[in-house]
């Protein structure tokens, strides 16, 4: 006989959960199916965020001066670029820096730089921006070009946009799966305890009688619902962790990545938020689901 | 203690159930709903419980007018009172001790006032024995002591009983009406409807006679029928 009125109704909860087997068994499956498909727009998403933080701080643009600019000039505008919002860093680069970086990279055009030395070069100065958001390059882009002494602009466009349109896309795709997963998911286990709901309204009736308070009569069906909601969690946590191990491990061993110079989020550094993510999913989907179902017994 | 002021009930489906009912019954006293099935009786019960609200009058509960108590406070009000019904009401998969334990858990009562009660109230209704037993190793009455027993264990200032005696053969049943009679000798105060017109009329009890919704009688010390 159990005594603790926590534990009490924690043990109810757990009964609950082992008395309808197949529709506990069913409603489980669903959700996981649900969560998988879920997780797997969500670990594309968390991976494109990841890549986009890579190239954002890989680069950004580079500010090019006007010929002959004066020492002052170039501290003040790289102050001006440094105030600015979404500006994460600013390096500047001398045009023998700049010499030096175009001499090693094209060596088979080394030709071309023979009239020129690191002292004395066609170069211009220029400031290596990076941003901490690179869908605002636009912004501060033109916001740079309106400083004085800045001659000209360069920025890789393309491959932000459309990046940054992916990652936007993703994004949307997750927001809706998410919605989706979370109403599907209410109802079938709003249907699942309804059934024990079912099969305890004489349990129910009697508590009742002797004056149970709603939240009393609630807890063990709760409890039930965040029972199936945390179980559907962990199993959809162990596949969607074991595949995302498995698809990153091919994907490592293959040249795709050296190719493209670009890696994936590490397994250990995505999923203490996928967890995290899952574990509320679950909790607050059973807790709904169960209050959803409670709704229509408490009235007497 | 239970108090009736021109308390009508008319359901949705248009029936009227109960029309304009007064009575009182006081502190400790026992008292008899009496009236052929369909006459009002279960709804006059319900009403008590709050389980069903009457359209029009009021009705006091121990100085409280529950005409417009909030629904968060009805479990407090039911505290108040014990109840039984025709059908026992038993949990089959919970033994007899258990049965009565679990009306004094959902009232979060501490384990060492359980450990004390249960005892108390099974030796009260003469159960002692068949603590461990379940629900369907027991023969009717019983069963309906231990529903006693639940209904008892939180120590109610009223015990209602709704056809308590309904299940049961004369003999048992009598039993039952014998201990109900000592239950309200100890204080509690006990209302049973019932059509069992025998034992209503051999208890000499008050006597609250309803016919078509109707309270047509309340004799102090009456038979079911009306003169004896």
């Amino acid at each position: 006989m159990r005594y603790n009125v926590l534990g009490y109704l924690v043990a109810e909860g757990f009964r609950n959960f082992l008395k309808n087997k197949k529709s506990t068994g069913a409603s489980l499956m669903i959700m996981c199916a649900t969560m998988l498909i879920f997780g797997l727009f969500f670990l594309i998403g968390q991976n494109v965020n990841y890549m986009l933080k890579e190239i954002e701080s890989a680069q950004g643009m580079q500010v090019f001066m006007i010929k002959d600019a004066t020492e002052e000039q170039i501290q003040t505008l790289g102050e001006q670029i440094q105030s600015l919002d979404y500006v994460a860093k600013t390096e500047f680069v001398s045009a023998a820096e700049a010499y030096n970086i175009v001499k090693e990279r094209w060596q088979e055009y080394s030709k071309a730089l023979e009239p020129y030395t690191v002292e004395k070069n066609p170069f211009k100065v220029s400031y290596v921006v990076t941003l901490t958001d690179l869908s605002k390059s636009e912004e501060v882009r033109a916001q740079i070009a309106q400083f004085d002494n800045v001659s000209n602009i360069e920025i890789r466009d393309k491959t932000i946009n459309a990046l940054v349109k992916i990652a936007n896309g993703v994004q949307w795709i997750s927001i809706g799966i998410l919605v989706l997963l979370v109403i599907i998911s209410i109802f079938i286990i709003a249907n699942t305890i309804k059934l024990t709901v079912h099969a305890r309204r004489k349990e129910i009736s009697i508590m009742k009688y002797v004056g149970a308070t709603n939240g009393f009569i609630r807890w063990p069906f709760i409890i039930e619902g965040i029972i199936i909601g945390v179980i559907a969690a962990m199993i959809s946590i162990l596949i969607l962790g074991a595949s995302y191990n498995f698809v990153v491990h091919k994907i490592m061993e293959s040249d795709i990545t050296s190719m493209i110079n670009m890696t994936l989020l590490p397994f250990n550094q995505i999923f203490t938020l996928v967890i995290a993510v899952y574990l509320i999913l679950g909790i607050g989907i059973g807790t709904l689901g169960s209050a959803i179902s409670m709704r229509k017994y408490l009235e007497v | 203690m239970i108090e009736f002021r021109n308390v009508s009930k008319t359901y949705s489906t248009g029936t009227e159930a109960v029309h304009n009912a007064n009575f009182t019954i006081e502190k400790g006293e026992f008292a008899f709903l009496v009236g052929t099935s369909g006459s009002g009786k279960s709804t006059l019960i319900k009403m008590i419980l709050k389980e069903e609200n009457p359209t029009s009058g009021n009705i006091i509960i121990n100085g409280k007018d529950t005409t417009f108590l909030k629904p968060k406070r009805v479990p407090y009000l039911r505290r108040s009172m014990g109840v039984v019904f025709q059908d026992f009401r038993l949990l089959p998969d919970k033994t007899v001790y258990e049965n009565v334990a679990f009306a004094m858990y959902i009232v979060r009562a501490t384990p060492k006032h359980i450990r004390r009660q249960v005892p108390m109230v099974l030796s009260l209704v003469g159960l002692s024995g068949k603590a461990k037993m379940y629900p369907n190793e027991l023969s009717g009455g019983e069963q309906q002591r231990v529903a006693l027993a639940r209904a008892l264990v939180n120590n109610p200032s009223m015990l209602i009983a709704d056809e308590p005696t309904g299940n049961l053969d004369p003999e048992t049943a009598w039993d039952i009406m014998t201990l109900l009679n000592d239950i309200n000798m100890r204080g509690t105060t006990v209302v049973v409807a019932t059509h069992a017109k025998d034992i209503v009329d051999r208890m000499k009890k008050r006597v609250i006679h309803i016919d078509k919704g109707v309270i047509d009688r309340d004799d102090k010390k009456g038979g079911y029928d009306s003169e004896i």
